[in-house]
């Protein structure tokens, strides 16, 4: 399928979250709570409209148990995106965010887009982390954030889609190169002259595939 | 099996082997008779196919339009006479019958671009034991109007371009040469992507050339270029089925052949460059040489491997000066077929997608076979795979008091079969080093009830945690919590594990949880739970699945250990066996920075779990878990899954995050025994040099202890 963008993404977060259960619900539209838990990472990819703009999203589910972290630090290459996700009902999700983003900011892209997420919101009735702890914490690392749900599907389209604007308007501004494949873009073949680093594109010629 | 595909193994190599005698013999002598003798019966039946008529089914590819095969083929019966070719020479009793389908004289090599030097042969096919070869020897002397230079420089490398006996199964494609003046030539193209010199028939006879081909091999036109002619391309559905099914007629044994050259010469390479002791001595075969090597004598193959290597440079040398100055050549005569690298020609072809495609279908996998006997020699190649160890052969390795009399053998026999479900309970726990191999019944029985009574201590060191005490005791509540979340995401589409509250998924909870109170310094990580799942369904016995699990742990507890160490000597070594076995793939991965080998994370971490079905997984395990052939048997594994895949990672230039998602990709599209086989092979080639490759100490060898204990601890573990 044709795209004008690639936008690559990376799932982050504790073991048990929802990360896995965020990308089926947003790509497949479903909730399968019993999943095999992830070894390494897993893939998933969805096309999205932003712009009239065929976009593509790669998303790369990663492992969450702290063992693995050495490994997961590889996956950040070329990543225009970051769900960092955390569980409302369970405070200690939401203590390791700052090693998370520290893991991030050491191994991604300066760049690189990154979405709070809350995930479990529809357990409101459990949670150890309230609204505003997680809306604080963004704010002071410069993060987008949200409430989700993966078993409604709460919030988890606007997610993927809020981040992947962003990183469309990091283009628009000409903060990417997007000729450069490590800040997580590759430009597609849809729309032929996509490619001039977001410059003066007008947003109405709207590629050739819908 | 027929496996065309196998030719991007270590292709050139194999080439080298053909150029390794120095004087070139008078008749072409066919690869390793002696190594062939398991295959012998089977081999034989083909070549008497063979000689019977047209060993074909009906082409479904009609190539009548093509005016080359429209005469069919005007072999002269005369060389039809066989032509019996003695083997003793090369140290074998067996003798293997030679007939030669075809013979053209004259057909010529131009090895300079000046046309001046050129080297006249005799250019033949030949059937031997059911397989099309192709040879090419050289007239002894240059022709005269060589200037003296050019002459020495040609009789210097004119052996160079001997060929003794290139399989056809080798052979990507054949593209004819049709120029409106000058001499009609070919140029045969193999799957490595190595050309041959173009040779040229000053005789004529392409058309009997590819008539006769027509006759013993499938081959087609190429949709792309109506000159080149496909060989052995297997896209085709019926043809695909035909040689799964191994009738006659349709090359077998030569892939074996091939495969075989191929594998020892890789070794020979590898001795050349971990031998410290090369003796200097004459030519041998390959079988003398397999048979020496795994005695572990001295290896008068080495000497051979670096005449042959250092020919091999010249023979690519040439190759690619050759092909270099057609390309040229065909520019100015405006055919854009290749103008490309030789290489990427044979990636770009439309039906390299399809390789990857057929060799995982699952209707070639191979059949099982029984010829047990001179495995020495049979196990050059990956041996075929057998039947799983059946109950009454089990009991056959029992003596009276239930002793495993020849544990090699027992574990000989489920390398290559595996176990019958039924055994498995029974089995496992020797494999998994629970039970010794020469304890009683008795002793077992009692041992069993020892731990039944030691497991249910541990556990209860952890059950009789209240929750008050588990409020003060983070690092219990947290384990216990992963492992909660975890065993219910763990093999949940399988039957035994299925379904709500299933009392199974209990079962693996408690012994996750009593596993991280007995190593408490491991703890729990993930990737445990895939290990335990298939032996809980297998021992159906909390207390002994528990022990089980736990005896695999001692030797993978490196997995899965905080600082990875296991993980990342693993994939060391792995590292170092792709360079040992395709160096040329390993210098693809390192300069794509693709060294680390993560993208083999998910492999090595839970031993191909997540790759294959939990039937098959239970089979590969217990094949794993023999250490028959090495105990990094699944490091090989490894290596032999990415050759198969080496010709797509390299031609679609996949970089770290392709390649990782290619990798994941592969789940569930892999060939169970044709991976065993390829690791078997790449094993047996790689022999000592590969142990070499491994440090002391790597999973799932047993750990080297250390005063400190055996599993690195930091505060922070779960």
């Amino acid at each position: 399928m044709s795209y004008a963008y690639l936008f690559k993404y990376i799932i982050i977060g504790d073991t048990g979250v929802g990360k896995s259960c965020l990308l089926l619900q947003f790509t497949d539209k479903r909730f399968q709570p019993v999943h095999d838990l992830t070894i390494g990472v897993e893939f998933g990819a969805r096309m999205i409209t932003i712009d009239n703009k065929p976009i593509k999203l790669q998303i790369w589910d990663t492992a969450g148990q702290e063992s693995f972290r050495s490994i997961t630090r590889s996956y950040y290459r070329g990543a225009a995106g970051a769900l960092l996700v955390y569980d409302i009902t369970r405070r200690e999700t939401f203590n390791h965010l700052a090693s998370w983003l520290e893991d991030a900011r050491q191994h991604a892209n300066a760049n690189m887009t990154v979405m709070l997420i809350g995930n479990k919101c529809d357990l409101s009735h459990r949670r150890a982390v309230s609204y505003e702890e997680g809306e604080q914490f963004a704010k002071e690392h410069g993060l987008v954030f949200m409430e989700a749900s993966a078993k409604t599907a709460q919030n988890v389209e606007e997610a993927f889609i809020k981040t992947a604007g962003t990183i469309y308007k990091k283009i628009q501004d000409g903060v990417f190169d997007v000729s450069n494949e490590s800040y997580g873009i590759k430009v597609g073949y849809a729309v032929p002259n996509a490619s001039g680093g977001g410059a003066g594109s007008s947003s109405q010629s709207g590629g050739c595939c819908s | 099996m027929v496996d065309p595909h196998y030719c991007d193994w270590q292709k050139p190599e194999r080439d080298q082997q053909q150029t390794q005698s120095q004087r070139p013999t008078p008749h072409p002598t066919p690869p390793l008779p002696g190594s062939m003798r398991g295959e012998a019966e089977p081999a034989a039946r083909g070549a008497g196919a063979a000689d019977a008529g047209h060993p074909r089914s009906p082409d479904p590819h009609d190539l009548s339009d093509d005016p080359d095969y429209a005469d069919a083929a005007s072999v002269p019966a005369s060389i039809h006479a066989a032509m019996r070719t003695d083997m003793a020479d090369i140290g074998s009793e067996e003798t293997a019958r030679m007939d030669v389908v075809y013979e053209k004289e004259r057909v010529t090599i131009h090895p300079t671009q000046y046309g001046s030097g050129r080297i006249s042969g005799k250019l033949r096919l030949y059937l031997q034991l059911g397989s099309l070869f192709l040879s090419w020897e050289p007239n002894e002397g240059v022709n005269s109007f060589s200037t003296s230079s050019i002459t020495a420089e040609i009789e210097k490398y004119r052996n160079l371009y001997t060929i003794q006996a290139l399989p056809l199964s080798d052979v990507r494609f054949i593209r004819r040469h049709t120029p409106t003046f000058g001499l009609e030539y070919i140029i045969i193209v193999l799957s490595s992507g190595l050309a041959f010199p173009p040779f040229y028939f000053y005789n004529g006879g392409i058309r009997e050339l590819f008539a006769t081909l027509k006759q013993h091999v499938f081959i087609i036109r190429s949709d792309d270029d109506p000159n080149v002619f496909l060989v052995n391309d297997f896209e085709d559905p019926l043809q695909k089925s035909l040689s799964s099914l191994e009738l006659p007629g349709v090359a077998t044994v030569a892939n074996a052949m091939s495969r075989q050259n191929s594998f020892s010469f890789t070794g020979s390479v590898s001795e050349v460059r971990h031998g410290d002791d090369a003796k200097y001595g004459g030519p041998s075969t390959m079988s003398e040489y397999v048979s020496k090597q795994r005695r572990k004598s001295s290896d008068p193959g080495r000497d051979i491997s670096f005449q042959v290597l250092e020919k091999f440079s010249l023979v690519t040398k040439f190759a690619r000066e050759t092909t270099s100055s057609l390309f040229r050549e065909n520019h100015s005569s405006g055919s854009h077929a290749y103008g490309r690298q030789k290489q990427e020609y044979v990636l770009d072809n439309k039906a390299s997608d399809k390789y990857a495609d057929q060799l995982i279908t699952p209707d070639d996998a191979s059949l099982p076979s029984d010829s047990v006997e001179s495995d020495e020699l049979l196990l050059v190649w990956g041996k075929k795979r057998g039947n799983p160890l059946s109950v009454e052969e089990w009991r056959s390795f029992l003596d009276p008091e239930g002793r495993i009399m020849d544990s090699k053998a027992l574990r000989k026999k489920i390398f290559y079969g595996g176990v019958d479900h039924v055994l498995r309970k029974e089995v496992w726990k020797f494999l998994l080093g629970y039970h010794e191999y020469d304890s009683t019944q008795a002793e077992r029985e009692y041992l069993a009830a020892m731990k039944r009574e030691e497991y249910e201590a541990i556990k209860s060191q952890w059950k009789s945690i209240s929750t008050t005490q588990a409020k003060r005791f983070t690092k219990f509540r947290e384990r216990k919590g992963l492992i909660d979340k975890d065993v219910v995401r763990t093999d949940r589409s399988v039957p035994y594990y299925e379904g709500d509250d299933n009392p199974n998924v209990v079962v693996l909870r408690d012994i996750l949880v009593t596993y991280s109170f007995y190593n408490f310094d491991l703890g729990y990580c993930q990737g445990m739970s895939d290990f335990l799942a298939p032996i809980l369904y297998v021992m159906e016995d909390e207390s002994e699945a528990f022990w089980c699990f736990a005896s695999l742990m001692e030797r993978l507890g490196g997995n899965f250990n905080r600082d990875q160490n296991g993980m990342h000597a693993q994939l060391l070594g792995l590292s170092k066996l792709v360079e040992l076995l395709d160096p040329s793939l390993h210098n693809y991965f390192r300069q794509n920075d693709c060294l680390n080998y993560f993208f083999c994370f998910r492999w090595v971490l839970i031993q191909f779990k997540r790759e294959f079905s939990f039937d098959q997984i239970m089979l590969l395990w217990e094949v794993l878990w023999t250490h028959y052939f090495s105990e990094h048997f699944h490091l090989y594994l490894c290596v032999g899954i990415l050759k198969r895949y080496r010709l797509r990672i390299i031609g679609e230039g996949m970089d770290f995050d392709t390649l990782l998602k290619f990798i994941n990709e592969l789940s569930g599209q892999i060939n169970i025994d044709r991976a065993i086989q390829d690791a078997e092979a790449l094993c047996s080639i790689a022999g000592e040099a590969g142990a070499d490759c491994i440090p002391p100490g790597t999973p799932p060898s047993m750990p080297i202890e250390t005063d400190g204990g055996l599993y690195v601890q930091e505060d922070d573990v779960l």
